[in-house]
């Protein structure tokens, strides 16, 4: 065994540093990973043919429980989790759909409208918007609209787009941690540990919710003297877009707007209704293409085959340090540290996870630290529950620490430096660090005294 | 100039490659495009050049850098994709030009308006002219040569599945201490006219 160990974290960190690397396309890295743990370390090695069949995890598409469960019922762990890969593509194509038919940019253009194009107001609404929008769609669909049309009006309007849009990354990166679809690691922490979107919001949200506030008022007190300077006087407001321009069709964005309702009253209900999220996200997946269905094929095509692809070898990948227990030992050592110290342990989890996902995508962090946190809560007795809000906040939030710790990051200072707005990584940390921290911080302490 | 000719020049650092490119554009009476690259941005997009200097031409920081589908958060490239933006349109437009670096000759491989060249040089030549244009010793030229065209390389191999000065990537590649500059540039000149020639007698 002690091999195949060597040889699962050797591939697992030559994942990392060829990801890192960007020599090639990163579903290819995680898959051609996946192959050789399943080739070498299953197969050479181990010769466990249950190894590779829990790893690859098919089984699980002829279970009952994969579509509907009468009790939110955990996927297995272990392996490909097929549950979010047909969630996030059932979501993909609804974002397709909505970004076909104009909703981001008519809301983006809508609130501005009724904010009068007054820079402050402008600011807290789009942190708000990010916010929202980022609990139920993906952080990067959000800052793509958000940031463009922030863009759009800084030139209108006169005014340095920079902080607002920094605020809007963090914004969006603090929504998608209130849910269970807000950002891929909550999508595999749920389908992964059982938990429902009911359960993430009444945990996570409900320190999201906190922290929204301290978020909104510590940007607004960071921004206050710039923002006051470019307050948008003097500029002709009959020169704004017009929300309705943002409309392509009415008909689709009447469909794209019922669709993207009866998306969230399906996920908020799922507990209750038992449809499972891999149901769900065939359910809209299904409504987006009969709706659309003149434009099927685009939508299909507009998929980003290649982030579910990079799932699947990530998961393999996972699955090989899962298998051969690495992560057991991981488990344990971080048992040792903290003793029967649930504060500590929680402390450890949130912050390993926050400083960890500053640096390195979230999604593969996560994706290896649930393993890790359900064996600590049966090995040190301690509540599961307690753990799993810590690894969400921490990878979620975390990732804002700095401008490659999440997506949306990447794709908000992208945009904005492609107009001409550079952001760096001093002009970046400057804000987003102390930002993370306080959020990280509020997290762990109400961890604390709701779970400790 | 009837037709539309791009002559993208490679260089060493120090080897006179800008002043062949110049000569080049003279002779035909073409723009050339070097640091006019990123004045023109600046002013575009109201940037300060000084900025855009600082990341031109420069490779990404691995470590500190990420591709989330196609968007990057490296300035270097990003300031690298204006650049290919505005060769583009320039292209597309019809006009004929010199372009120094940029990877130009990756930016348009395969395109029958390309000229593409690589200018070397001997390392005392390229010392010895370093060494005079910046008024430093030779040491501190040498020192300088070897940084810029360590950047340089690492920058085009980045944008560019061919090589850095690989002769496979351009029509000529040239020393420019056999023949000296004004040399250097005729010959150069020679062959774009009498590839011309030959494309218009094949048609």
């Amino acid at each position: 065994m002690l091999l195949a160990q060597i040889l699962a974290v050797m591939i697992f960190i030559a994942m990392f540093v060829l990801v890192v690397m960007e020599k090639f396309e990163r579903q290819y890295i995680t898959l051609g990973c996946g192959g050789i743990m399943i080739l070498l370390v299953f197969g050479a090695v181990m010769r466990s043919w249950s190894a590779i069949w829990e790893t690859l995890n098919v089984s699980s598409f002829f279970t009952s429980g994969f579509w509907y469960t009468a009790s939110e019922g955990a996927e297995s762990t272990s392996g490909i989790n097929w549950s979010t890969i047909i969630f996030i593509l059932g979501m993909m194509i609804m974002v397709e759909g909505m970004a076909k038919a104009g909703f981001f940019r008519w809301l983006c253009l809508t609130l501005a409208k009724l904010v009068h194009y007054k820079t402050v107001p402008i600011f807290i609404t789009f942190m708000l918007l990010s916010s929202v929008l980022a609990m139920f769609i993906d952080s990067i669909t959000v800052i793509l609209f958000l940031a463009a049309v922030t863009v759009e009006l800084a030139k209108l309007l006169k005014f340095n787009p920079i902080p607002m849009i920094l605020s809007e990354i963090f914004c969006a990166n603090l929504g998608g941690s209130a849910t269970m679809c807000g950002d891929p690691p909550n999508i595999i922490i749920g389908t992964s540990l059982g938990y429902s979107f009911t359960d993430f919001l009444t945990n996570t949200g409900l320190i999201a919710a906190v922290s929204l506030v301290a978020t909104v008022i510590y940007f607004f007190f960071v921004y206050r003297k710039q923002l006051a300077s470019e307050n948008g006087a003097g500029v002709d407001l009959s020169a704004m877009p017009s929300p309705a321009s943002a409309i392509s069709s009415k008909r689709d964005f009447v469909f794209s707007c019922l669709i993207f309702a009866a998306a969230i009253v399906l996920l908020a209900t799922h507990s209750a209704t038992g449809l499972t999220v891999a149901l769900i996200g065939v359910v809209i997946a299904v409504a987006t293409l009969a709706a659309f269905w003149r434009d099927a094929l685009t939508l299909l095509r507009g998929v980003d085959y290649k982030t579910l692809l990079f799932f699947v070898g990530l998961f393999i990948v996972v699955g090989g340090l899962e298998q051969t227990k690495v992560l057991e030992a991981l488990a344990g050592f971080i048992g040792e540290i903290s003793g029967d110290n649930v504060m500590l342990m929680a402390a450890i989890i949130i912050w390993l996870s926050a400083v960890t996902s500053a640096f390195v995508d979230n999604i593969p962090f996560a994706a290896t630290m649930i393993p890790v946190i359900k064996i600590l809560a049966t090995t040190q007795g301690v509540d599961l529950s307690t753990l799993t809000w810590g690894l969400a906040m921490g990878t979620d939030i975390g990732g804002s620490a700095t401008p490659i710790g999440a997506s949306a990051n990447v794709v908000g200072t992208s945009v904005a430096s492609r107009n001409g707005y550079f952001i760096d990584w001093k002009t970046y940390c400057t804000t987003a660090v102390p930002a993370t921290v306080i959020v990280i911080t509020i997290s762990m302490v109400m961890i604390f005294v709701r779970y400790c | 100039m009837k037709k539309q000719i791009i002559v993208a020049i490679g260089r060493e650092f120090g080897s006179g490659g800008h002043y062949v490119g110049q000569k080049i554009a003279k002779h035909f009476g073409i723009n050339y495009y070097d640091r006019k690259i990123l004045e023109d941005i600046a002013e575009e997009k109201n940037i300060q050049i000084e900025y855009l200097e600082k990341y031109d031409e420069q490779k990404r920081n691995m470590l500190f850098s990420r591709n989330v589908k196609g968007y990057t958060n490296s300035i270097e490239e990003i300031v690298a994709e204006m650049q290919f933006e505005y060769l583009r349109k320039k292209a597309d437009s019809g006009e004929s030009f010199v372009i120094v670096g940029r990877c130009a000759d990756e930016l348009f491989r395969g395109d029958e308006r390309l000229f593409a060249f690589f200018v070397l040089g001997d390392i005392e030549d390229k010392i010895q002219r370093v060494s005079k244009r910046h008024n430093i010793s030779k040491e501190e030229a040498a020192t300088k040569i070897a940084r810029h065209d360590k950047s340089r390389k690492k920058y085009h191999n980045r944008h560019s599945e061919i090589k850095w000065g690989d002769s496979r990537g351009y029509d000529v590649c040239v020393n420019s201490t056999r023949l000296g500059i004004d040399k250097t540039a005729e010959l150069l000149e020679k062959f774009i006219e009498d590839r011309l020639a030959w494309q218009e007698s094949e048609k």
